[in-house]
């Protein structure tokens, strides 16, 4: 009845596990359940390895996504790392790496991004070459095209506005929008190895206006989170007002004080 | 100068939207135009959806989190109220299909993720890049204390 392989219980299960882990890692420390949260985390991941050993080669929309998030994982974590190796090897005082690993930082990085494009003009694997998996697989490629030329523009012309000699920041962050920008045409104007011109059109007008629409509709869902918390802490009501101190509490006081008040006046 | 920066996000803005309205131009170009209600129905589709996915997984992340001192009712009793009603929407909008709405989920988390990685390594390149800046040393740091003692020398 409950099987992994079925979607419902081997992926979308494990996604709501890991939000409600997340809910119990933000809890206080001294509450129960935040021994939970890793044992959470680590049964949700293993719902999703073992659903997408178990449904391999299959063409169901999550086995697709996680063939997608396979295929990219090996270029995605060369970036970050590099970036992360030539973040922590520069001269600021915060780099505890040694300064000869951050021309291989830079390198590791740019490779992740040339693999990206390598893919693009070779045979991809059978998991993303046809149906949904070729959708997932365009999506990704034209929803991380497009952010790039758009987020390296916008960081290019921002150290120009800031002044203050960043010319090679912002010359290589143009080289960056410039190379996204060549791969964008290549795949509209001639298509890629897998998929012909009007696949990837089709994908920028259905698939990227999706997604255009879904990141409204994300940021707008945690605005109308962030309204309801307000409303919640608006109609909380005011605190108890305390009692006076009672006479007796009011003698405690003073003798402390006076206790205090003649120890200070013995020490000097 | 301060002026200048401090409307820094006014030219950025407009040159990014330049970017992407270039960039869409460039497929009405090549693919011959699309009808603006495709467009529309899937922008539609894409934000009741992202809107139903989120206020659930906030839902949970609350229901994971409550505690005796929150103000929980408002919190879980309105985000259970927007994940149905969004919910139903996407079920009516992808034609009372799950398999649909599985289907759009994927591309959603494909889609958000690319996003996320392209700006994760802008940013990680742009943050590598400007803590690699060399400064001139600062002749003020190299000068020593006096303790106090001040002589100074009038020019007749």
């Amino acid at each position: 009845m409950f099987e992994v392989s079925d979607p419902r219980i081997g992926f979308w299960l494990p996604l709501a596990l890991l939000c409600l882990s997340i809910g119990f890692w933000i809890t206080d420390r001294k509450d129960p359940r935040k021994k939970l949260a890793l044992p959470g985390f680590f049964l949700s991941i293993a719902l999703v390895v073992s659903f997408g050993i178990t449904t391999r080669g299959e063409d169901g929309p999550e086995t697709a996504l996680l063939a997608v998030f396979l295929h990219m994982l090996v270029p995605v974590t060369c970036m970050a790392v590099g970036t992360l190796i030539a973040t922590f090897s520069g001269p600021s005082p915060v780099g505890p790496l040694p300064r000869g690993l951050r021309p291989m930082g830079f390198f590791m990085a740019y490779f992740g991004l040339v693999w990206i494009a390598w893919m693009l003009i070779s045979e991809p694997p059978s998991a993303i070459a046809n149906g949904i998996g070729q959708t997932t697989w365009g999506a990704w490629v034209d929803a991380f095209l497009t952010i790039l030329i758009l987020i390296s523009a916008l960081a290019g012309a921002f150290c120009v506005m800031m002044g203050e000699e960043r010319h090679k920041e912002a010359l290589t962050l143009a080289g960056l929008t410039i190379a996204g920008g060549l791969m964008f045409y290549e795949i509209m104007h001639n298509g890629s190895q897998g998929m012909a011109a009007s696949g990837w059109h089709s994908i920028h007008w259905s698939e990227l206006m999706f997604l255009f629409g879904g990141l409204v509709g994300l940021i707008s869902a945690l605005i109308a989170f962030i309204a309801l918390v307000y409303i919640a802490e608006k109609r909380a009501p005011d605190p108890d007002v305390v009692a006076p101190l009672t006479e007796e509490e009011k003698s405690v006081v003073e003798a402390v004080l006076r206790t205090n008040l003649n120890l200070m006046e013995g020490e000097e | 100068m301060t002026q200048q920066k401090g409307n820094w996000w006014k030219p950025v803005a407009l040159l990014m939207l330049v970017i992407a309205i270039g960039m869409d131009l460039l497929v009405w170009q090549l693919s011959g135009g699309v009808e603006f209600s495709t467009i529309a129905e899937e922008a539609i589709r894409g934000f009741i959806l992202a809107f139903g996915g989120t206020s659930i997984a906030l839902l949970m992340i609350s229901l994971g989190s409550l505690h005796r001192h929150s103000q929980w009712k408002e919190q879980i009793a309105g985000l259970v109220c927007l994940s149905v009603v969004a919910l139903y929407l996407a079920h009516s909008e992808y034609g009372k299909s799950i398999d649909g709405m599985r289907e759009g989920g994927a591309i959603l988390l494909s889609g958000l993720t690319a996003m996320l990685t392209a700006v994760g390594l802008v940013f990680g390149l742009l943050l590598a890049l400007v803590t690699g800046r060399e400064h001139v040393a600062d002749p003020l740091l190299e000068m020593e204390s006096t303790g106090g003692d001040v002589s100074i020398e009038l020019n007749e």
